[in-house]
C-alpha cells in the first residue's frame, strides 16, 4: 500500500503502474471498474462492501470521497493498493478537497480499467438528479441506496423522476430475498393445482415507509396487475421493511408468508402443512455483489418502480445522461446533495 | 413456467428453487454422503435454494434413531459446509430429517421407508416427489433397485416425479455397464436417471463452453487445421487412501479414464450444440464419444503403470504394493496414458492424449491444446530457438482459469523470442465462493435439468473405448513409475514417438 499525500492524478496512475509491475502475481482478469462514492463517516463501510464484491467479481475498485468542497485550495490524497486490504485486485482511495470533488472525473477517468464496463456506486445519500454528477455520466450503471435517505420513501420517487435504463438501487435488491420467495410459494401452488394461478389482491404488512417494502408491493402489483397496499406492521421490520405477505388467488385460497425474525419465514399455503425457509438478514456486500452479477437493465425494476411510485414511461427515456453543471456554493434553489443522516 | 404470474423471463435475480420435495440417501453413513451430500444439502439450504417442503431421508444398516442420526448429520455438514455455519438453519432443516435403519434385503424395513416417504408426503407436503441417491456400491444396486420396485417407490406419474442419483463406477465393462443401465432403466423411466460426475458440475468446465462457443476468438482455430495435439491430464498426489477393495478391481483406467477424461475429451473436441440445452449437449457429446478411435499400436501408444515407493512433497510414500489390503503382486494400475483420436472432419489427425495417475508430483486437471507451428518464420533460426508451440490451457483445478502460452520478444537489442504465458485466474476467492460441484449437480437433480449429467448412451459409448485397452492390458504387468515423477518411462516414449512431449502441468 502507498499513500501519496496532496498528489496529482497522473502521479496515481503512475504509481498505480509501478505497483502492479512491483506486486508480483495479482489477479489479472478484470470485469469491470466499480466506482464508489462515499463520505469520509461511511468509508469504512463502503470498503468492506466492495471488498467483499471484488473477490466475487475481479475488478478494480476506485473509491471517491469528497471532503470540504468549501476548502480555498484544492487538494488530492490518494492511497494505491493491490492485492490488500480491499480485495484480490487494485484498488485506489481518493480524498478530494475544495473544488476538486466538483471535477472528480477528471481524477477517475483515467483511472478507469480499459474498455470495460463502469459501475458507479453512491454509499450515502446520491444527488438528486444523478447528471450533475459527472461520475453517473460515463458509467455504465448506477447504483444508489435510498434506505439512507432521510425519507426513503421520497428518495424512491426522485429515484424514478430520474431514472434512466441501467438505474438501480440497493432497496430493490433487499427484496430479493422475498420476491424468491413468493415467487416459489406461488410455483408450488400451481404445481399442485397443475393449472394457472392468478392473483387477485394481497397485502404487506411492514414499514410503509420503507422503500423496499413499497417496491416488493409495486413488484407484485406490476406482476399481477392488482393493487397492493402496504400497512403498517406490530414490529420491527427490519431492513427489508417486510414482516407479512398475503397474496390472495384464486378459488378462494391464500398464501401468507411471514419473517420469523430467526433468518427464516414461514410459508402457510392451502393444502399443505407450514414450511420454514432461510430468509437471511444480507452484508451489504453481499447486496453489491448480487448487483455487479448482470449489468445490463433491470425490466422488472422498472416495472416495480413506476407502480410503487406511480410514475410513467420510465423504460422510454434514453440511457444517455448528459452531464448538468451544478455548483453547490452558488446556491442553487434546487438542492443537489440530499442532506445527510450521519 | 408462464402458470405463475410472479415469474418474469427477464428476472434473473430470482434463483432456480425445486419444487418440494424428498431426498433419499442409501448409504447415508458412507464417505461421501458425510464429506460432500450433508454438506451441499446445508449450504443448499443456507443459500435458500431447497423447496419450502423438504425432506431428507437416510437409510443404512446402523441402528440409530431420528435424532442419533440428526446429530450424526449436523456434525457431517458443520464440518464441511462451504458456507458459514447458521444453526437456525440446520435446525429446520433437521426438524425434517428421518432415519430408517435396515438392510438393502430387508423387505421390512423397504415397507418401512415407503411408508416414510408417504408420511412425508402429507405432514411436510413434499407432493410426493422425491431423489433418491444411490451411494452405495453397485454390486448392491440390483437388490436396492428390486425392492424400489416392489414397493412402487420408483414410478414417476403425472402428479410426481421420482428421480434416482447413481455415482460412478457404472459398470466395470460394457457389457455389465449395459446390464445396469437395463436394471435401472427398468425401473426408473430414462430420463429420471442421473448419473453424477462431479468435475461435469465443476465452474471451468462450464466455462469452456462460454470460452468455446460465446466467443469469436478460439472456434475458428478450435479444429485440426491449427490444432497439432490435445493433452488432457487428471493427476493426483493422493495414493489409493483406504480404498485399497474397491481400487485393486477397478484401476486408473476404470476409475478415471473411462469418465472424467473422456467427458472432458468430449466437452473439448464436441461440436457447437443447437442450443444449451441437457438434450441437445448430449446429442453433440455422443457423436465426439463414438468417434473415438483406438491406436492400433497399442503397444506404444496405450500405458499403463503402477506407482512405487519414493518421495512426494518431502514425504517418505509406500508404494502400491505395500498399501493395506492390496496384493502384494497385483497388477492394478494407478496410472494410464492413451493416444485417441476423433475421427471427424474437425479432428481428424489430430491426437488426444490422456493421461491420468495417482502419487503424481501434484494435483491438478487440465486441458491443453497445443498449437501447430507457424509453417513459416521470418526470423533467423538462432531467434527462436525458445519458441515453442502456441498452447490454450484451460484449468480445471486447482487455480481454475484460462492459460495462452506464445511468443513474445525478449526485451533488449537482439531479436530473440520466448514463450511466455498470459492468465486468467478466477479470484482465490471466487472459486473458494463458487458452488462446489456436489451443490450444484444436487440442486440439478431436483430440478429435473440434467445438462451436466451424462446418459446411458455416453456411457456405453466410453465403456466401448476402454474396452479394448483392458483387453490388451490383461495379464501384462504394468510400468512401474517412482512415487513423486510424472508417470512411467514409457509415457514419454509414447509421445516421443511421434516428436512431441508431455505439458508439464
Amino acid at each position: 500500500m502507498t499513500t501519496l499525500w496532496d498528489t496529482t492524478g497522473s502521479a496515481v496512475v503512475k504509481e498505480l503502474a509501478a505497483q502492479r509491475r512491483t506486486g508480483g502475481a495479482v489477479l489479472s482478469g478484470v470485469a469491470l471498474t466499480l466506482v464508489v462514492i462515499a463520505d469520509e463517516s461511511r468509508v469504512a463501510e463502503a470498503e468492506e462492501a466492495a471488498t467483499y464484491a471484488a473477490e466475487m467479481h475481479p475488478c478494480r475498485v476506485v473509491i471517491v470521497v469528497r471532503r470540504q468542497i468549501e476548502a480555498p485550495v484544492p487538494r488530492l490524497d490518494a492511497e494505491v493498493q493491490i492485492g490488500g486490504r480491499l480485495g484480490p485486485g487494485e484498488a485506489v482511495v481518493l480524498r478530494m478537497y475544495g473544488r476538486l470533488a466538483l471535477h472528480a472525473e477528471s481524477v477517475v477517468l483515467p483511472l478507469l480499467a480499459a474498455d470495460a464496463p463502469v459501475v458507479a456506486w453512491w454509499h450515502g445519500a446520491a444527488p438528486d438528479r444523478l447528471a450533475t454528477d459527472a461520475l453517473a455520466v460515463f458509467a455504465d450503471r448506477r447504483i444508489t441506496d435510498s434506505s439512507l435517505a432521510d425519507d426513503p420513501r421520497a428518495a424512491l420517487r426522485i429515484r424514478a423522476e430520474d431514472y434512466v435504463p441501467g438505474d438501480t438501487d440497493l432497496t430493490w435488491t433487499r427484496s430479493t430475498a422475498w420476491r424468491a420467495i413468493l415467487a416459489s410459494t406461488v410455483d408450488s401452488v400451481a404445481g399442485r393445482r397443475g393449472d394457472a394461478v392468478r392473483i387477485s389482491g394481497g397485502r404487506i404488512e411492514g414499514d410503509p415507509h420503507n422503500a423496499t417494502a413499497q417496491l416488493l408491493a409495486g413488484w407484485v402489483s406490476s406482476r399481477c396487475g392488482c393493487s397492493i397496499e402496504v400497512t403498517a406492521g406490530s414490529r420491527d421490520a427490519g431492513p427489508s421493511g417486510v414482516e407479512s405477505v398475503l397474496l390472495q388467488l384464486d378459488q378462494g385460497e391464500e398464501v401468507r408468508i411471514t419473517a420469523d425474525h430467526r433468518g427464516g419465514a414461514v410459508i402457510s399455503q392451502p393444502n399443505r402443512p407450514d414450511g420454514t425457509v432461510a430468509l437471511p438478514a444480507r452484508a451489504l456486500g453481499d447486496l453489491l455483489s448480487e448487483e455487479l452479477r448482470r449489468l445490463d437493465p433491470d425490466e422488472p425494476y422498472s416495472d416495480a418502480l413506476e407502480t410503487a411510485t406511480g410514475l410513467g414511461g420510465l423504460t422510454e427515456r434514453s440511457p444517455e445522461r448528459e452531464h448538468v453543471w451544478f455548483d453547490p456554493a452558488e446556491g442553487d434553489e434546487t438542492p443537489v446533495e440530499g442532506s445527510l443522516t450521519s | 413456467m408462464i402458470t405463475n404470474p410472479l415469474r418474469d423471463p427477464r428476472d434473473r435475480r430470482l434463483p432456480r428453487v425445486p419444487e418440494p420435495c424428498a431426498l433419499v440417501v442409501f448409504g447415508i453413513t458412507g464417505d461421501l454422503a458425510r464429506k460432500k451430500l450433508l454438506p451441499a444439502v446445508y449450504d443448499l439450504a443456507n443459500r435458500g435454494l431447497l423447496p419450502t417442503n423438504f425432506a431428507l431421508l437416510g437409510f443404512a444398516r446402523r441402528d440409530w434413531g431420528d435424532t442419533e442420526f440428526a446429530e450424526l448429520a449436523r456434525d457431517a455438514a458443520r464440518k464441511s459446509a462451504r458456507t458459514p455455519w447458521r444453526e437456525e438453519v440446520w435446525e429446520r432443516l433437521a426438524s425434517s430429517v428421518r432415519f430408517v435403519q435396515g438392510s438393502f434385503d430387508d423387505d421390512d424395513a423397504f415397507d418401512e421407508l415407503a411408508g416414510a416417504l408417504s408420511e412425508l408426503e402429507g405432514s411436510h407436503g413434499i407432493g410426493g416427489n422425491a431423489a433418491f441417491y444411490l451411494s452405495i456400491p453397485p454390486a448392491m444396486f440390483p437388490t436396492v433397485l428390486k425392492q424400489m420396485q416392489r414397493t412402487g417407490m420408483a414410478d414417476s406419474t403425472p402428479d410426481r416425479w421420482r428421480r434416482v442419483v447413481v455415482e460412478k463406477p457404472f459398470g466395470t465393462d460394457l457389457a455389465s455397464s449395459r446390464a445396469l443401465n437395463e436394471l435401472v432403466d427398468s425401473v426408473f423411466g430414462a430420463d429420471d436417471v442421473f448419473r453424477i460426475d462431479h468435475y461435469l458440475g465443476k465452474e471451468t468446465v462450464q466455462n469452456l463452453m462460454a470460452l468455446r462457443f460465446a466467443n469469436t476468438l478460439f472456434e475458428p482455430i478450435w479444429n485440426g487445421h491449427h490444432v497439432d495435439s490435445v493433452q488432457i491430464t487428471m493427476a493426483e498426489d493422493v495414493g489409493i487412501g483406504g480404498r485399497a477393495g474397491f481400487y485393486e478391481e477397478t484401476g486408473a483406467a476404470r476409475d478415471v479414464l473411462q469418465n472424467h477424461l473422456l467427458q472432458l475429451l468430449a466437452l473439448t473436441a464436441m461440436e457447437e450444440p443447437v442450443e444449451f440445452s441437457a438434450e441437445q449437449i448430449r446429442i453433440e457429446k455422443l457423436k465426439v464419444l463414438r468417434a473415438i478411435s483406438l491406436p492400433d499400436d497399442l503397444q506404444t501408444f496405450a500405458v499403463r503403470g503402477q506407482y512405487e515407493q519414493g518421495w512426494l512433497a518431502g514425504q517418505r510414500a509406500n508404494g502400491y504394493r505395500q498399501e493395506e489390503g492390496v496384493d502384494p503382486a497385483s497388477t492394478t494400475e494407478t496410472y494410464a496414458a492413451v493416444r485417441l483420436g476423433v475421427e471427424t472432419r474437425r479432428w481428424a489427425g489430430v491426437p488426444f492424449y490422456l493421461r491420468t495417475g495417482k502419487r503424481l508430483p501434484r494435483r491438478v486437471t487440465e486441458i491443453a491444446l497445443v498449437f501447430k507451428r507457424a509453417p513459416h518464420l521470418p526470423f533467423a533460426d538462432t531467434d527462436t530457438e525458445e519458441l515453442g508451440n502456441n498452447q490454450l490451457v484451460v484449468r480445471v483445478q486447482p487455480d481454475e482459469g484460462v492459460t495462452l502460452k506464445f511468443g513474445s520478444k525478449v526485451p533488449g537489442s537482439v531479436m530473440e523470442v520466448r514463450d511466455v504465458s498470459m492468465d486468467f485466474l478466477y479470484g482465490e476467492q471466487f472459486t473458494e465462493s463458487s458452488p462446489e460441484a456436489y451443490e450444484r449437480l444436487l440442486l440439478d437433480v431436483l430440478l429435473g435439468d440434467a445438462t451436466l449429467f451424462p446418459r446411458n448412451a455416453e456411457v456405453e459409448a466410453s465403456w466401448s473405448v476402454i474396452d479394448p485397452l483392458e483387453e490388451f492390458w490383461a495379464g501384462t504387468e504394468p510400468f512401474p513409475y517412482r512415487a513423486g515423477e510424472w508417470g512411467p518411462r514409457a509415457a514419454d516414449e509414447m509421445l516421443a514417438a511421434e516428436d512431441r512431449q508431455w505439458r508439464r502441468p
